[in-house]
């Protein structure tokens, strides 16, 4: 039986300085509590873990498993592997307790790191005894985030009959692919794959779709979610509106499009763009002149349709009431003006990779030629189709991803949309050259490297080495960079430059994950229950993670993941039954569960 | 050409001070954002490139760690934080014990217990002479003006000079650097001009406020040697040498001690690490305009026969100094540096007749 396992338990690399992480005290006094525990090791009382000073140990006290805990045990896992096989005892029972591993990070999760600890000690999987209860279901979904990953996770669920809350929080859905030109690696046009799926959500019978709304709170439990949904005021009636666009036409007020980038004008009655769904017009407030002193009103007035335009319409709490939650809010761009050196913000010919991708687009503010930025009247800077066209292009690769002072990690699509754009330019000015400066060409997934070779062969020079600085120099650009391969130092002088920004978490992650009560990991990405072996849940109960909101991905695998949440979603409504949080059992649940486990595994044996 | 791979070269590096070497990822962002590199002097990458890959000769035959002011900007946009300045830093200061053939340098760098002894030892010394001489103001004085101008020429001759020829030896001969012997004259001026002004640290991004005290010190150390040993400051009478004394003294001790705050408040990039070599140099260099001006002052005012240990302290100081600091610790980067700039024109000389630049 179980209880004859001695147990010693190592504490890795943890202080209790800090008073955000786990209080290691309490989770070492609660596992004295537990009567397979013999001995206590902290990580300060081993400097230095000699196995053979360990073996000596495990024998004199009759040690029979180790379980290694903190936040990295694994680092420590051969040396008592080591340490347990010179003692002659079985080196499968050395046991790792990973906090992070399931979702205990800081101080609040100390009840966790006790649970998971427990888990190990018994010798079973935190995931195996931490199975929560079931409970009835509502079978209505809500989808937060219109993008890719939100249409696809929405088309999933009412296909299959089932209703779903889309909220998107901006006039229309699309959200960042709509404004590509191209995908990558097959350079099908993205919006000949999007927009059919936007149409089919807009008339999906299944689908209430809910633009310009933004979920305000969540109350409730699995299964039975009461959610507050704002419904911005769009001061154009969604039913009657029949998109002729005159009061567009006759708006006296611009704002910058957002649709592009902010790259050209819209005025502020406007439709994001041709293709947008709903297909209907609507009203910027911050911009709208009525809205600030009530002495405007033309769109009003030249609306053919009466009463399509109400200019005094207030925003409205809706209330539905949901069985599951997906969350797919995406992410924005990296600043590039956080880095100065590269001067953006400050050259107008050094754009970002999504600026560029608005300018390269067919239905963009330049009908997809490639231009020079260009001044209008009151002196701001926008696309336009008159710009001269530039005669060499670069590219940076890794601007604020895989850096130490802006974000550690890779954004892992900027590799290869940037070769899809170098492509493009080749495509649309052959004459131009197209230089690519990069650290690694991270080209994984199919048919990706396939396509980098392609790129290679279309002329493109792609230089190793990241460029340093950027310097205007007359109307062109120069560029500093170590050629890494070449052994050289390079000063090319450019047209233009694009930055190929990485994504980052939006400002408000945080806020919505508080409102959900999902956690976010460090990079401030959704935290998922295992990267690995659970992608889309979260430890809230009925709550799944889908697309970059969990995660820097392509399309390619937000659409993947997003039918994945879906179908984690159709798996409860199909049982009407769905799991309660892990979160919500108790440390004892936990614990009894552990036990009687070990103890049917004991039995197998 | 062909070398062996030395995998210890990292682990001898940590005793120079390097903390980390397998951070960098090679993007080369810090060759390219150094206004100094150019066209065949590619650093820090390629030092980091050769320390990693334990190219022994490479690393001792490249000049390029000298070329480098540590303006420390590298070090501010590195993607890694990696530290590229203070790693050239460490490459220096292996570097001036590779140059130099008594090992001592090595020792002192290594070992902060030997150069300990060696101070006190050198304590000691000054402070038997002292004995020998009975204490005496005049006798003392004048053995202190006789061994200034000894040590001067030992070290040069039989230390610092050997070492130039090593570096040579390393640096050009091996690496079959063939420049043209008209590189070898027109170099001379640049050579002269750089040990003088060290001008080329007007390109780095840390502005030329710090190029100027730098210069000041420079300068005023230079005259304040020649104004102590050649014109014998202590035991003139003319009131011009005794007032040029007391403004380089004054200038040495000045700026020194805003080196030393600026290492004490680590604001800015070339001040955040000191190594214990960095604060002896700076921390020495102030004593010496220190006590110089103390000496001076007690002279004039006739009571440096009551306060003769003022004196005695200033000649340890001077003997440490001369000793111990300029032949093996960072002094020499003020003459490896100078003479790296001389050998870095030979070598740019010799590509450009390759035409590879």
């Amino acid at each position: 039986m179980g209880e004859n396992l001695l147990t010693a338990v190592y504490f890795c690399g943890i202080s209790n300085e800090h008073a955000e992480i786990i209080d290691i005290a309490e989770v070492a006094a609660y596992t004295k509590t537990i009567s397979l525990v013999g001995e206590i090791w902290h990580q300060k009382d081993f400097p230095v873990i000699d196995p053979d000073e360990v073996a000596a140990k495990i024998r004199g006290d009759g040690i029979k498993r180790i379980v290694i805990t903190g936040y990295q045990p694994g680092m420590f896992k051969s040396f008592f592997t080591k340490a347990m096989v010179q003692a002659g005892n079985d080196p499968g029972d050395v046991f790792l307790a990973c906090f992070g591993e399931f979702g205990a990070y800081k101080r609040a999760d100390t009840e966790r790191a006790k649970a998971i600890l427990a888990c190990a000690i018994y010798g079973v999987s935190f995931e195996e005894a931490a199975s929560p209860e079931e409970v009835d279901t509502s079978l209505d979904t809500l989808v937060i985030g219109g993008g890719i990953a939100g249409i696809q996770a929405s088309l999933e669920i009412a296909n299959g009959n089932q209703k779903v809350y889309l909220v998107e929080r901006t006039g229309t859905i699309g959200g960042h692919m709509a404004m590509f030109d191209k995908t990558f690696p097959t350079l099908d046009c993205a919006a000949c794959i999007l927009t059919p799926k936007m149409v089919e959500v807009g008339q999906h019978p299944n689908i209430d779709l809910m633009t310009y709304c933004e979920v305000k709170d969540v109350t409730g439990e699995p299964g039975n979610y009461k959610v507050k949904i704002l419904q911005k005021a769009r001061r154009v009636d969604l039913a009657t509106c029949i998109g002729c666009g005159t009061c567009s036409e006759k708006c006296p007020r611009k704002a910058v499009s957002e649709f592009d980038a902010d790259t050209t004008l819209r005025k502020a009655i406007y439709i994001p763009f041709p293709q947008a769904v709903p297909n209907k017009y609507l009203i910027d407030a911050d911009n709208c002149t009525y809205v600030e002193n009530g002495k405007c009103g033309v769109c009003a007035k030249v609306c053919p349709v009466p009463d399509c335009i109400n200019l005094d319409e207030q925003d409205e709490l809706v209330e539905v009431t949901v069985g599951n939650i997906i969350v797919a809010t995406g992410f924005k761009v990296f600043d590039a003006k956080r880095i100065e050196r590269y001067g953006y913000g400050k050259y107008p010919n050094v754009v970002t990779s999504l600026e560029f991708e608005r300018l390269v687009n067919a239905a963009g503010p330049t009908s997809g030629d490639i231009t020079f930025r260009t001044q209008d009247k009151k002196k701001n800077w926008i696309f336009a189709p008159e710009g001269n066209k530039p005669k060499s292009i670069a590219l940076i690769h890794c601007i604020g991803s895989r850096d130490e002072n802006y974000h550690k990690y890779c954004s892992k699509v900027c590799c290869m949309y940037s070769l899809k754009l170098a492509h493009l330019v080749k495509e649309k000015l052959p004459d131009a050259e197209v230089y690519e400066y990069y650290i690694d060409m991270r080209s994984f997934g199919k048919g990706y490297q396939e396509f980098y070779e392609r790129i290679k062969n279309e002329g493109v020079n792609i230089i190793r080495g990241r460029t340093a600085k950027i310097d205007q120099d007359g109307d062109k650009l120069l560029l500093r960079s170590e050629d890494i391969v070449g052994d050289r130092l390079i000063e090319q002088s450019v047209d233009m430059a694009i930055l190929a920004v990485g994504l980052e978490p939006r400002e408000d992650t945080t806020e919505i994950g508080e409102m959900l009560g999902i956690s976010i990991d460090s990079d401030g990405w959704f935290n998922e229950v295992n990267y690995v072996s659970d992608p889309v849940d979260t430890f809230t109960g009925g709550i799944t993670v889908a697309g970059v909101c969990q995660g820097p991905k392509d399309i390619p695998d937000t659409v993947a993941q997003a039918s994945a949440a879906a179908s984690r979603v159709l798996q409860s409504i199909l049982k009407g039954k769905i799991r309660k949080s892990i979160k919500e059992l108790s440390l004892e649940s936990i614990e009894k569960r552990a036990k009687e486990l070990s103890i049917i595994m004991e039995g197998q044996l | 050409m062909n070398q062996l791979v030395n995998p210890e070269l990292k682990q001898e590096l940590l005793k120079y001070g390097l903390k980390e070497w397998n951070d960098c990822f090679h993007c080369g962002n810090c060759t390219a954002i150094c206004s100094l590199t150019e066209q065949g002097f590619l650093f820090p990458r390629k030092g980091i490139r050769a320390l990693q890959l334990g190219l022994k000769q490479s690393l001792a035959g490249s000049t390029d760690p000298w070329l480098c002011y540590y303006c420390g900007e590298c070090t501010e946009t590195c993607p890694r934080d990696a530290n590229p300045a203070e790693l050239m830093m460490s490459i220096r200061r292996y570097l001036t014990k590779v140059y130099d053939w008594t090992g001592l340098a090595g020792l002192f760098y290594r070992s902060k217990l030997a150069l300990f002894i060696g101070f006190i030892l050198v304590l000691i010394a000054v402070i038997a002479v002292g004995y020998v001489k009975h204490f005496e103001t005049e006798a003392l004085m004048k053995f202190g003006h006789l061994f200034e101008q000894l040590v001067i020429l030992a070290v040069f001759g039989l230390i610092l000079l050997p070492n130039i020829f090593h570096m040579f030896w390393l640096t050009i001969v091996k690496q079959k650097v063939k420049a043209p012997i008209s590189a070898y004259i027109t170099g001379i001026w640049h050579l002269i001009w750089n040990v003088f002004t060290q001008n080329r640290s007007l390109k780095c991004e840390t502005g030329s406020f710090r190029w100027f005290e730098h210069f000041l010190i420079v300068i005023g150390y230079i005259s304040l040697l020649f104004v102590t040993v050649f014109l014998n400051w202590f035991s003139t009478t003319n009131t011009i040498i005794i007032w040029l004394g007391y403004i380089v003294g004054g200038i040495v001790f000045v700026f020194t001690f805003h080196f030393i705050i600026g290492r004490l408040n680590k604001k800015r990039e070339v001040t955040k690490y000191s190594h214990p070599s960095d604060w002896l140099f700076v921390i020495w260099l102030f004593l010496l305009g220190f006590t110089a001006f103390i000496v001076r002052v007690l002279i004039d005012t006739n009571l440096i026969d009551n306060n003769l240990w003022l004196y005695i302290i200033h000649l340890i100081v001077i003997a440490q100094w001369g000793i111990l600091l300029v032949p093996f610790g960072k002094w020499t980067h003020f003459l490896y540096r100078s003479f790296a700039i001389y050998f870095a024109y030979l070598k740019k000389s010799a590509l450009k007749r390759q035409g590879a630049i």
